[in-house]
């Protein structure tokens, strides 16, 4: 059970550190599009980045727990609360 | 309104406690060119912005800077974890210690709490674009100081994301000046403050 507890926050911080990623990639491109609106490469590039995130960020939630409030899955608990809280060493 | 995500925008992963350490990097919290003063420059400036585009820049790097707020406290929180009396007595960090115990609390590095007069919001687009390009330089020179004073690579790693991150908002922030000055009279910027006056127009 311990073992699997690890694995399962190994892999959540895997996925998280993808998400990461895409959010960075995403952040980049909306400062772009933000001075550059009409740059149809970006916007391109900044709708394939959505797709991905839409689809990893499913996945992460439905294993790791809620990213937002909006998101806590669970109709029987908050997970919203449960750690580790991202400035937690054991959550990056 | 804000969503708060529950992740770091960079990983922050400190092995070695290094309460010190910490007291020079809380300037990036709490100091003239910390991370709290950046959010509330942009945040506070774009209310005023004429355009779309800067406004929109505004906004999203006055976003930024709150995900590298929480990044210098994570570095804060894990640097001054699992800390003994006895490693602080006589070290820069006592002092902090003292009044916070191991809190986050925006301070300088010289230990001033940190003050609005940090920031400037003056209702005019250059100048207010100006202080944000001259911000962005400010906060990079801070982390290359405190890379020049860190060893730990652990902390280095994100200090270096965090000065990068300053060069990339200096090159949008260009970008802001020369779409505002393109929206303005290019014979004479200071023309009219288009943040304030209706008349303002765009001449060759």
């Amino acid at each position: 059970m311990e073992n699997n507890n690890h694995n399962a926050s190994n892999r959540c911080r895997e996925q998280r550190e993808a998400l990461r990623a895409l959010d960075f990639a995403l952040v980049e491109t909306a400062l772009y599009l933000d001075a550059y609106p009409d740059h149809p490469e970006a916007l391109s590039y900044y709708h394939a980045l959505v797709a991905e995130k839409e689809k990893l960020l499913g996945v992460y939630e439905k294993n790791c727990g809620p990213m937002t409030i909006y998101s806590n899955r669970s109709r029987t608990s908050w997970d919203w609360v449960k750690g580790p809280w991202p400035w937690e060493h054991d959550a990056n | 309104m804000w969503t708060y995500d529950k992740k770091l925008q960079y990983p922050v992963k400190i092995k070695n406690p290094n309460p010190e350490l910490a007291s020079l990097i809380i300037s990036q919290l709490g100091g003239p060119d910390g991370e709290l003063a950046a959010s509330m420059r942009y945040l506070n400036q774009r209310y005023s912005m004429p355009w779309g585009e800067v406004t929109g820049l505004l906004t999203d790097i006055g976003t930024e800077e709150l995900a590298h707020l929480e990044m210098v406290a994570a570095i804060l929180y894990q640097l001054t974890r699992n800390i003994s009396e006895e490693k602080l007595a006589g070290t820069p960090f006592a002092t902090y210690f003292t009044d916070h115990t191991t809190g986050i609390y925006p301070v300088a590095a010289s230990g001033v709490p940190t003050d609005m007069k940090y920031i400037g919001v003056k209702g005019d687009v250059i100048a207010d674009l100006n202080e944000d390009l001259a911000a962005e330089q400010k906060a990079r020179v801070t982390y290359d100081n405190l890379i020049r004073l860190c060893d730990d690579p652990d902390v280095r790693d994100p200090l270096r994301y965090l000065r990068e991150r300053e060069i990339v908002h200096y090159q949008r922030f260009g970008d802001a000046i020369r779409i505002a000055q393109e929206h303005m009279d290019s014979r004479n910027f200071y023309a009219y403050n288009p943040s304030f006056d209706k008349g303002w127009t765009k001449k060759n």
